[in-house]
């Protein structure tokens, strides 16, 4: 029995793991351990899979071989994603609001570090390719401590807004550079025709990520999106389309998924689920893959030979210099404060998305060997460890800004009580919503022991949201009274605006003293609606009838502001007299400011076909 | 604007590695066989063409090198670190860990399936057939081993000093079927009137790459020249060029011989 057990167990054999499986394990075991260990001893956790990717890789433990092609390739994948993420992450609504000052800081804070790189290029011996690339990987910057400053309160601050929106200006320039340059040197033809076709190959490329990529999103997301999951794949076959538009013409992939990223910026509001999703996938999977990928690449016998320190250190300084210049300039033209320019220069110091990429890809087309990407990884150490420090010494000091959180549709909340609403309450919130790329969430009122019967009816919400490209997320708001359950849960959920639905209000609805006493429990502003029709065609605003100096909005300029938002053009208050407590006509949504008087006497409802927005001014 | 000054990269760019060749203004190659179709065409003091031959072109071009010098070496001493006192080899050769002892490799130039190369009319459907066969191969090649583990034949393997007598004795019918790379086995059986076929190709490509001495300074210029041959489709079309279509996209006509049931 032994010697039978004994010889089974000698004819066992076991062979070294390999395949598919054993890469992804110790792919995901470096995600795993490496951000937490380098953490713990305070070393950003973006360290930590740079590293792991080197303890796996060829000049490691050579667990993932030279030859290995499935790890770079899905870093090629996770580098798409993440400068796709750069793209729609941005906040475009505070280029709109600070748009001299994005544009003098983004010019100062590309031009010049692009400046110092080309010329220190130049100063080695490079070739001008090879120099142009070095001062567009300086240039760029990654947001990477912009949740420091957002966690201190200081997303509305001028400088944290003007730096925020220079990234849009500095990362599209670098990658336009990066363009250029990987065009020219893959692309076969004359000067000219390389010329002409990187200069047709943007035009096509903008064309199609910023015309038509979002109505093709925004019908797809119609039409196709009632799915999340399809949702999200919608989005990853944008960004995958762009890259491939851009790979046609001979432009790098990774400037396709950044114009892809802006493209959906709108359509993917930062605080939606859908952009839940794209971090949670990016944060979990793509984007760490692509950092261990780049540490594959990283060897310490490159890294610390003279060469290569020395470029670091030139590297370094460049991009110090010139950032700090950038942000001394700003301070002086801008007028920002000492913390405010330290908090700006923190913000834009900090080198990753953009840097890798144009590293990356000089390597992958032969302009740069591996002591300049190991110096670029220096680099980005450096960078991030200096931002910090910038960051961490500057965001105490800097006051945060009253009157804050003010963007009224950052946050919109759409309460009804009737879901036939939902198409007319997410279409307006829809369109308040999208100049701040702000979210709307949906709420279906349900009085305590009438919610089993109401549940079904959230689909109705669903549906009328993925109609007009919004997933509203609705829940049932279960109250015994409603005005304490909205008040709680906009509160909760730091709504930005309140749109309460009132379909029926002669029907004993939460109207009247119910609107008021939401509107006084409220910390922002409310919307009352009355009516059905979706398909608004005209919007009419009302003027404010009376001051009311107690009051903590200005209903009439938020009117105004609601009524710009909704058509889509300026709009300008009349003064209806009597004739504004009257249902409006057929196609026309009116916007008034409501004194409690008015809220009651309009307490009717408007004819069908049209429907009115009433502001409560108590 | 910009495409002027930037259009040409016929010279050495510094953050792409340094190349110092063994003799000034020369790159010296070491080969095994010239001839050797659609790889090395010519004689070895006139070359003529061949994917091989204008792929050190090219790199002479990008290190700013006026011409190509060829050297003839066995390739058991090209893989054990004897470049005849050349700058490179470039020779179908698989980084090995044991060759990695002898010399450097730079990043791979092509990725090739081993593929089965017969006398017409010898159908290798299936892995048993296979293993009935007389093979044969070059000697220190990776594809000894492939044969021995992979297909594990009834009889062992008759080792070949080179190319030329490998297929000769295949031609002759010493044996029925041996080893080489896709694209070279391709290009044989093209140019052998009708006589030889590739019939088959294993499941596991393996890398080939270009061979510099132990320490050689040189790896880094290597390297980031042959990232900058194929992201600029220099060679796919040399490939297309000097082998044919098959060799370039090897997935399209080669069967798949699969080697799992052993």
């Amino acid at each position: 029995m032994l010697a039978a057990l004994t010889s089974a167990l000698a004819g066992i054999s076991l062979k070294s793991p390999s395949g598919a499986a054993w890469e992804f394990l110790i792919l995901f075991l470096v995600v795993i351990v490496g951000p937490p260990l380098m953490t713990k001893a305070r070393v950003p956790g973006i360290i930590g899979l740079l590293v792991g990717g080197f303890v796996i890789g060829p000049y490691g433990l050579d667990l993932i071989g030279a030859g290995n092609t499935t790890v770079p390739d899905l870093g090629q994948l996770g580098l798409l994603y993440l400068m796709f993420v750069a793209g729609v992450e941005l906040d475009l609504s505070l280029v709109r609001i600070h748009r001299r000052a994005v544009l003098t800081y983004g010019v100062l804070t590309f031009a010049l570090p692009m400046t110092f790189g080309t010329v220190i290029g130049l100063a080695l011996g490079w070739i001008l390719p090879a120099a142009l690339l070095l001062g567009a990987l300086l240039s760029s910057h990654t947001l990477l401590l912009y949740p420091t400053a957002r966690a201190a309160g200081l997303s509305a601050d001028r400088g944290v807004a003007t730096a925020v929106g220079a990234t849009v200006l500095t990362d599209t320039a670098a990658l336009v550079v990066l363009a250029a340059i990987s065009g020219t040197q893959v692309a076969g033809g004359s000067p000219t025709s390389i010329a002409a076709q990187i200069v047709l190959g943007l035009a096509v490329l903008v064309a199609f990520t910023l015309l038509l990529l979002p109505r093709l999103a925004r019908l797809a997301f119609r039409y196709l999106g009632t799915d999340r999951v399809v949702r999200y794949l919608l989005a990853v076959s944008s960004f995958l389309a762009a890259g491939t538009v851009a790979d046609i013409f001979g432009i790098e992939p990774i400037v396709g998924a950044f114009f892809a990223g802006l493209a959906l910026n709108r359509l993917v509001p930062n605080e939606g689920p859908l952009m839940d999703r794209i971090d949670f996938f990016g944060s979990a999977v793509f984007v760490p893959i692509f950092l261990v990928s780049v540490g594959l690449l990283l060897d310490p016998k490159v890294m610390v030979e003279g060469g290569t320190l020395k470029l670091a250190g030139l590297f370094i300084l460049a991009s110090l210099a010139g950032k700090a210049l950038s942000a001394g300039i700003a301070r002086l033209a801008l007028g920002y404060s000492g913390p405010q320019a330290t908090l700006m220069l923190g913000l834009t110091v900090p080198q990753a998305a953009a840097t890798l990429a144009a590293t990356i890809v000089g390597f992958n087309i032969g302009l740069f060997d591996q002591s300049v990407v190991n110096a670029a990884l220096v680099l980005i150490l450096a960078s991030i460890v200096v931002g910090t420090l910038l960051v961490d010494r500057s965001v105490a000091r800097v006051p945060t800004p009253e009157g804050v959180g003010a963007r009224i549709g950052a946050r919109i909340l759409v309460v009804l009580t009737d879901p036939a609403q939902a198409a007319l309450a997410f279409a307006l919130a829809a369109r308040i919503a999208a100049a701040d790329g702000g979210v709307v969430r949906g709420l279906l009122a349900a009085p305590r022991g009438n919610a089993a019967a109401l549940e079904p009816r959230l689909g109705e919400l669903l549906a009328a949201g993925y109609a007009v490209g919004v997933d509203a997320e609705p829940h049932l708001l279960v109250h015994h009274a409603l005005a304490e359950g909205v008040v709680n849960v906009a509160t909760e959920s730091r709504a930005s605006l309140v749109l309460l639905g009132v379909a029926d209000a002669a029907g004993g609805s939460p109207f009247g003293s119910e609107a008021e006493a939401i509107a006084a429990g409220l910390a922002v502003p409310l919307g009352v609606l009355l009516g059905t029709e979706p398909t608004v065609r005209e919007v009419e605003v009302v003027r404010e009838a009376d001051d009311h100096p107690g009051c903590a909005f200005d209903a009439g300029g938020l009117a105004i502001d609601l009524g710009r938002r909704i058509a889509g053009a300026a709009v300008e208050a009349a003064d209806l007299g009597p004739a504004a407590l009257e249902s409006p006509p057929e196609g026309v949504l009116r916007i008034m400011p409501a004194t409690s008087w008015q809220l009651a006497a309009g307490s009717a409802d408007p004819r069908p076909g049209s429907a009115v927005l009433l502001l409560p001014d108590l | 604007m910009i495409a002027a000054p930037l259009g040409g990269c016929g010279s050495i760019a510094a953050s792409a590695g340094e190349f110092t060749p063994v003799e000034p203004g020369v790159l010296t190659v070491a080969t095994s066989a010239v001839p050797s179709p659609g790889f090395w065409e010519g004689t070895p003091s006139h070359p003529t063409g061949g994917f091989e031959y204008e792929l050190a072109l090219e790199l002479a071009k990008r290190f700013g090198l006026g011409r190509v010098a060829v050297k003839i070496v066995h390739f058991h001493r090209i893989v054990r670190g004897h470049l005849g006192g050349a700058d490179l080899g470039i020779d179908l050769i698989t980084p090995t860990s044991e060759r990695e002892e002898h010399l450097e490799f730079s990043t791979p130039y092509l990725k090739s399936a081993p593929t089965v190369l017969v006398r017409a009319g010898t159908e290798v459907p299936d892995l048993k057939t296979a293993q009935e066969l007389r093979w044969g191969a070059i000697q220190s090649t990776t594809f000894v081993e492939t044969i021995e583990d992979s297909i594990v034949p009834e009889s062992e393997p008759v080792l070949f000093d080179g190319q030329q007598e490998v297929v000769a004795a295949l031609e002759e019918g010493k044996i029925e079927a041996t080893l080489l790379d896709l694209p070279l086995a391709v290009a044989i059986a093209e140019r052998s009137a009708g006589q030889l076929e590739a019939v088959a190709q294993l499941p596991d490509a393996e890398a080939l790459a270009v061979a510099l001495p132990k320490g050689s300074s040189n790896r880094q210029a290597v390297d980031s020249a042959i990232r900058a041959l194929t992201s600029d489709g220099t060679i796919e079309s040399l490939l297309e060029e000097w082998v044919g279509g098959d060799a370039a996209n090897p997935e399209a006509e080669i069967p798949l011989l699969h080697t799992t049931l052993r």
